[in-house]
């Protein structure tokens, strides 16, 4: 037998055979599977004259040797202009009204997630830092996947803690605890080639100090000296959070729907509905554009008012975010992809929340619209 | 006019076999009609289990006189001797022989005795087959062609072939998991192809991200007897008629699929040690199980585990 | 509990789908991904969270914000 040839000239021979057939001859060119990932995102975000925030986000993910996912974020925000504000009926009509300096406030965060294969099981641990002049949180996840049914189905399962500090620019002896322990168990299911839908469902019980040092209640009664209240909330909170999402790809127009619905309830007297619907197409070679509308909607916290009612109650808060309201935000995202692993998105949206727009009517009638622009553009390297 | 995908399914060659284009419907449809007939046609002209199929009619006048072939034949039995000469005598047209001791369905039963085995390895020998001027003869009663190895590939080139000269641009043909792409889908998007996990037929070791070019695996898992702890395979060696040893499977991803499935299977028919060896030699970008169901990656940085 | 059932009903209908490993290439798109890019899903998040009661995903251990 003839000793194996090392110069290539085993397939010099068999390639010189092949090409003397009638057959078609292409070149044999793979492409690099995605093993890692390295992007950066810039967030600007513009309320009606009242804040202004640019989110740099830094994020990478790898994996290694086919058993270790890594990922981690790092996010610095720059938030302008977020100020106290005092809901007043002074005009008759309870009102917002900016009291005070705004705050200039610098938030920096870090995430860390480590994870491990083991056949049909991974298991992963993440950490996260996240510190404002005004708010510290340190925490901590551990999740368990495991892959069944020829990896058509994936359950998850997860528990976290959050160890937070609640504070304030304006009283530097305002330092308060929050614990919050999370639960989390999710499904994956491929329903078939083209479409993938994930349900979970978040449980999550919150102890601590909830009350927002920055928000006031004064209010003015007909035949009484008016009474002022700093926001007073309950001391702990439970929330449950079901998140049901869908994928499905059209290949005949290349195309995907995205769909993605969640129910939160908590026992604030809170129940809230999400719901996204994006069509993300092809436009032109390496292009696609990717529409998107985001409805929500929302019930009133019980102790939700924006006038202090007689008698004066032991909690109350005038916070416009736990009124009952809904939104519409509607987002266009243009994203480019080249062979060589560069993705470039840009998306510019619209947020719309105002009262009339509660599920069924019946918003809050003290809530103010609120009408802001943002816009987001990312950049990421796949290898 | 917008591009969309077409996917055709058909059987031939006792297996589902699949055609995906990125046309027009209407053209996408004579371009596949093309090509399935193409592969109709050869499988027809080549198979060893059809009386009529001028192999059939080589295989009869064994020990007779030369049978004339035309150019087709003639440029592949070309290929199979290019095949035997590279492969130093491991990968023999004539091992078909083989199959008549070898019996899968059998169970145990079906291992040939070493009796049974020295009773066909002498009609085993392409270096005795004669190639004349438009003629082959098989000097020996009893010998065998087959295409194995590269029949089927072959109809993957062709019927890739027809899809071009069809004036497809964007497709791919799959003849049970050997498989050509002619170029990437729309967009520069690659296609995907997933490479079976040798021992469940519903799980995939790896995801390929393939632009352009051929696919083809050879493993022990198609026909096979499983005794005393061991497997014997159907992909047998010419030289001693036993079945080939170390590897559970081989892919190779090269610029046709007779290339891909030649060189698979000869780096199988060499074993662990020696086919690794001949496969890097060869260059081309491959990922093997070897038989304790160790994955060797050598497709670089291109194999996405899954 | 309604929102279990509905879950276990969910899963029930769809284990009996079978998708040859093969025909998973479009399930790979990033288009098909639940998240967007790490970068995104965190800059939303944190944006619609600020202005609404709600909050949580499909994860834990994410931590807290004061998003005042």
């Amino acid at each position: 037998m003839a000793a194996t040839e090392r110069d290539g000239s085993a397939l010099a021979g068999l390639l010189q055979a092949a090409l003397a057939l009638p057959i078609l001859v292409v070149p044999a060119r793979a492409g690099a599977a995605t093993v890692g990932e390295v992007g950066f995102t810039l967030l600007g975000y513009k309320e009606e004259g009242l804040m202004k925030v640019t989110e740099p986000v830094l994020w990478g993910d790898a994996v290694i040797d086919e058993k270790w996912e890594l990922s981690a974020s790092g996010v610095i925000d720059i938030i302008t202009g977020a100020s106290p504000q005092l809901v007043s009926n002074a005009t008759g009509k309870p009102v917002q009204t900016i009291t005070g300096a705004s705050i200039n406030d610098r938030r920096r965060t870090y995430n860390v997630k480590a994870g491990r294969r083991f056949g049909e099981f991974t298991f992963s641990a993440s950490r996260a830092h996240s510190e404002e002049e005004d708010y510290l949180s340190h925490a901590f996840g551990l999740e368990a996947r495991w892959d069944l049914n020829q990896k058509l189905t994936t359950l998850t399962a997860g528990y976290g803690k959050s160890n937070d500090r609640v504070r304030s620019s304006d009283n530097p002896a305002l330092d308060e605890p929050r614990y919050t322990k999370e639960y989390l168990f999710g499904i994956t299911q491929v329903l078939s080639p083209v479409a993938i839908v994930q349900s979970s469902l978040r449980y999550a019980r919150g102890q601590g100090d909830y009350n927002d040092p920055y928000k006031l209640t004064l209010t003015f009664y007909p035949d009484a000296p008016p009474a002022f209240l700093p926001d007073t909330r309950p001391s702990s909170r439970d929330t449950w959070a079901w998140t049901t999402r869908y994928r499905r790809h059209y290949p005949s127009s290349d195309a995907t729907l995205q769909v993605d619905y969640r129910y939160y309830h908590d026992d604030w007297g809170i129940d809230a509905h999400t719901l996204e619907g994006a069509w993300q197409f092809p436009l032109a070679e390496h292009y696609a554009l990717r529409p998107a509308l985001r409805y929500y909607t929302q019930s009133a916290a019980d102790f939700y008012s924006p006038t202090i009612p007689r008698p004066t109650p032991e909690i109350l808060s005038s916070d416009q975010r736990l009124a009952a309201f809904g939104g519409l935000s509607p987002s266009l995202r243009v994203i480019y992809r080249n062979d060589s692993g560069l993705t470039v998105e840009a998306t510019a949206g619209y947020v719309y929340n105002a009262r009339t727009l509660h599920f069924g009517g019946g918003g809050s009638e003290a809530f103010e619209t609120l009408r802001a622009y943002y816009g987001l553009f990312s950049v990421s390297h796949a290898f | 006019m917008p591009l969309t995908l077409q996917r055709f399914t058909f059987r031939a060659m006792a297996a589902e076999n699949e055609i995906q284009i990125h046309a027009e419907a209407r053209s996408a449809d004579a371009a596949a009609r093309a090509a399935v007939e193409e592969v109709k046609r050869i499988e027809a002209k080549y198979s060893r289990y059809r009386h009529d199929s001028l192999l059939s009619r080589i295989n009869a006048r064994a020990g007779a006189g030369p049978t004339d072939i035309d150019e087709e034949t003639q440029q592949l039995l070309a290929f199979a001797d290019a095949c035997y000469r590279q492969s130093g005598g491991c990968f023999d047209a004539t091992s078909g022989v083989l199959r008549r001791v070898w019996r899968f369905n059998e169970g145990p039963a079906g291992i040939p005795t070493d009796e049974a085995l020295a009773a066909v390895l002498p009609l085993i020998g392409w270096e005795r087959v004669v190639l004349g001027d438009g003629t082959v003869r098989l000097p020996l009663r009893g010998m065998e062609l087959d295409f194995g190895g590269f029949g089927k590939e072959y109809a993957v080139d062709r019927a890739a072939l027809r899809l071009r000269d069809c004036g497809v641009e964007s497709g791919m043909v799959n003849l049970a998991g050997d498989l050509a792409i002619l170029a990437p889908q729309p967009g520069g998007v690659p296609w995907r192809v997933g490479i079976r996990h040798p021992r469940n037929p519903d799980a995939i070791i790896a995801s390929l991200p393939i632009y352009s070019g051929a696919i083809a695996t050879s493993g022990d898992y198609e026909r096979f007897i499983e005794a005393d702890g061991a497997r014997h395979c159907h992909v047998l060696d010419p030289r001693t008629g036993r079945s080939a040893r170390g590897f559970q499977s081989v892919t190779v991803h090269a610029s046709s699929c007779v290339l891909a499935g030649s060189a698979s299977t000869i780096a199988m028919l060499k074993g662990a040690t020696e086919g690794r060896a001949w496969l890097e030699s060869l260059g081309l970008p491959y990922l093997c199980v070897l038989e304790d169901g160790e994955i060797v990656n050598a497709m670089g940085e291109k194999v996405g585990a899954i | 509990m309604r929102i279990l059932l509905l879950a276990a009903a969910a899963l029930a209908l769809a284990a009996c789908v079978s998708v040859a490993p093969y025909q998973r290439g479009y399930l790979a798109r990033p288009d098909m991904a639940f998240e967007p890019s790490a970068g995104t899903a965190e800059a939303l998040g944190k944006t619609y969270s600020a202005k609404e009661a709600a909050s949580g995903g499909a994860s834990v251990g994410g931590g807290g914000c004061g998003c005042n």
